[in-house]
């Protein structure tokens, strides 16, 4: 068959089946409307073998310059909120380690995390009104023409766009794929889809390095991680899980308009996950890292001399493996803390850098902590490096194994490297700093 | 047999190839830098134009034989140019109220005024023509 035909002998049969069901559904089925329907018309565009890629790397730029431009101001506000907040109760409170605690380790610690609130609810909402209007199927069956040829299976590329939102759900949604070797490889590599935790970091660094741009270099670490997963998959494939995927056989939804009531309840399921964290592991590990910040109390100054706590010390002993990146202390322990929640990473420069969260991106630039190539370097480590322990704990759940999730973290700590190196040696080839 | 009135198909056909060469040139003019300031340069948004234009043309020819194919490319290129067109929009509303909150020192309608915005007016009589010939359509 594969000789006549010249397709997979699999994917012929799916097609005949349904060439067969739609001749009976066409004899059987009478219908009141037209002859075509929008979805017809609309999946000649969208599924198009030339245009629809291009389509979904259109649409998703869209998503990431509505996430990042629109949601701007709406951060200003949430800036100026907590600036308010952390400067009255720095002045209201006596004590002043406890007007330490108050002001810089949850108003200046926390409050740099939840300022990232409107773009993950921007992001969150945008991919709503995707999936909604019955986008996001046609993007999986686009992208399967891509993973099928490079010998994967379609069906991982819906947990792929799942973990957009979080790698965790995304690693559960993998039980929907029967055959173990395909499962194995997309758990593997989802972690390099970047989850929403991400999106604070990119923002961050990203807006105080890229200015206008700034949409545009999100984006990238979006492509890059999908780019990174699909190369992974292939090297696991012809590795660690030799054989043919299965077929994949997707039924499209009609394309439907999406209702504001159901976009903006989906934005809140997925968004609320954001909030709980902060109320919860982001709170924890930000009083700690307060308490590593300001004492000892009497050698920091009440925090005054933060060179002098124990994060610094910490950061200073891990960093010479981070030098050849041009990266300091503060980063080495914002990536070192990243581990437990990637949010994190955007409270240790709001705890480290002591400055209001209005200020923090101005301050990565003039306190000279990345120049745009260090920060786009330092920005792809997040995006590939260990993720979170959350997701680690997903992975061993699912693997049922130790051995899992400690080869991803291995494999992508090694990759973060590789990657981020690659970014540094060839951008200063380029004549970037 | 054609799906639909070819003179209506030349209509659409010819106002879609005019929108195509428009989103291209300008697109293309974006990813190679821009021309001052009413075409600012910007290498993602340029994509998004040719991509726009790339849908555009390739519902040109069948338009032209009155096949509905021909019609579904236009109709790809209306909510293409309406997502690019409202997008745009969004953010220059977002700059004014980054304006009005004193975060950006000067607001100007005509400078956020992006060519995908006024792209997307003169997309409009053409989304018209095609709601017109499409009333019948379910989703």
């Amino acid at each position: 068959m594969r000789d006549v035909f010249g397709e997979d002998p699999e994917v012929i049969l799916a097609e005949r089946r349904y060439d067969a069901i739609a001749k009976i559904m066409e004899s059987a089925v009478r219908k009141k409307e037209s002859k075509w329907t929008f979805t017809d018309m609309l999946d000649h565009v969208f599924l198009h073998k030339a245009l629809g890629i291009p389509i979904f790397l259109t649409l998703l730029w869209a998503v990431f310059q509505f996430t990042f431009a629109f949601s701007e101001p709406f951060m200003v506000m949430v800036e100026r909120f907590f600036g308010w907040l952390g400067g009255f109760a720095a002045e209201g409170i006596a004590n002043p380690q406890l007007a330490s605690f108050v002001a810089d380790g949850i108003c200046g610690g926390l409050g740099s995390v939840l300022v990232f609130v409107p773009p993950i609810f921007m992001l969150f909402l945008a991919l709503a009104i995707l999936e909604d209007s019955g986008y996001l199927s046609r993007a999986a069956f686009v992208m399967d023409r891509v993973m099928y040829r490079l010998g994967l299976h379609g069906r991982s590329f819906i947990p792929m766009i799942s973990g957009f939102g979080c790698n965790i759900p995304a690693i559960m949604a993998t039980r929907s794929i029967e055959n173990e070797k395909d499962r194995m490889i997309t758990i593997l590599v989802n972690p390099l889809i970047s989850c929403g935790a991400r999106l604070p970091v990119y923002v961050l660094v990203g807006g105080a390095l890229f200015g206008a741009a700034a949409g545009s270099a999100v984006f990238a670490m979006y492509v890059l991680g999908i780019a990174l997963a699909i190369l992974m998959a292939l090297i696991f494939r012809r590795t660690l899980f030799k054989g043919k995927p299965a077929p994949f056989v997707l039924e499209l939804p009609r394309y439907m308009m999406p209702k504001a009531k159901t976009a903006l309840l989906h934005m809140w399921e997925r968004g609320k996950e954001f909030l709980k964290r902060a109320g919860t592991i982001i709170f924890v590990v930000v009083i700690l890292l307060w308490f590593l910040s300001v004492y000892p109390w009497a050698a920091t100054n009440g925090g005054e001399i933060i060179e002098n706590s124990y994060v610094a010390g910490l950061g200073k002993t891990i960093q010479p493996i981070f030098a050849p990146f041009g990266w300091d202390w503060t980063t080495t322990v914002a990536i070192i803390f990243g581990f437990l929640a990637k949010e994190v990473v955007v409270a240790t420069y709001g705890l480290l850098l002591g400055v209001g969260e209005e200020s923090v991106g101005d301050a990565l630039v003039s306190m000279g902590i990345f120049t745009p190539l260090t920060g786009f370097a330092f920005m792809a480590f997040v995006l590939i490096y260990v993720p979170c322990v959350a997701t680690i704990g997903a992975i061993w759940r699912e693997t049922n194994s130790w051995k899992w999730p400690v080869f991803t973290m291995v494999y992508l700590t090694v990759l973060a490297f590789i990657v981020s190196g690659l970014i540094i040696g060839i951008g200063r080839l380029l004549g970037f700093t | 047999m054609t799906d639909f009135d070819i003179g209506k198909g030349k209509t659409i056909g010819i106002y879609a190839a005019v929108l195509g060469v428009l989103y291209l040139a300008i697109g293309v003019i974006e990813v190679f830098g821009g021309a001052g300031d009413a075409i600012p340069g910007d290498l993602f948004g340029g994509f998004a134009l040719v991509v726009i234009a790339a849908t555009f043309l390739n519902g040109v020819k069948r338009s032209f034989d009155g096949e509905h194919i021909g019609l579904s490319f236009i109709i790809g290129g209306l909510f293409l140019a309406a997502v690019f067109g409202i997008l745009y929009l969004l953010l220059m509303g977002a700059n004014g109220l980054m304006f009005l909150l004193g975060e950006a020192e000067e607001f100007s309608v005509l400078a956020d005024f992006r060519p995908a915005i006024w792209l997307f007016i003169l997309v409009l009589p053409l989304a018209y023509l095609a709601r017109e010939m499409t009333k019948e359509v379910t989703w």
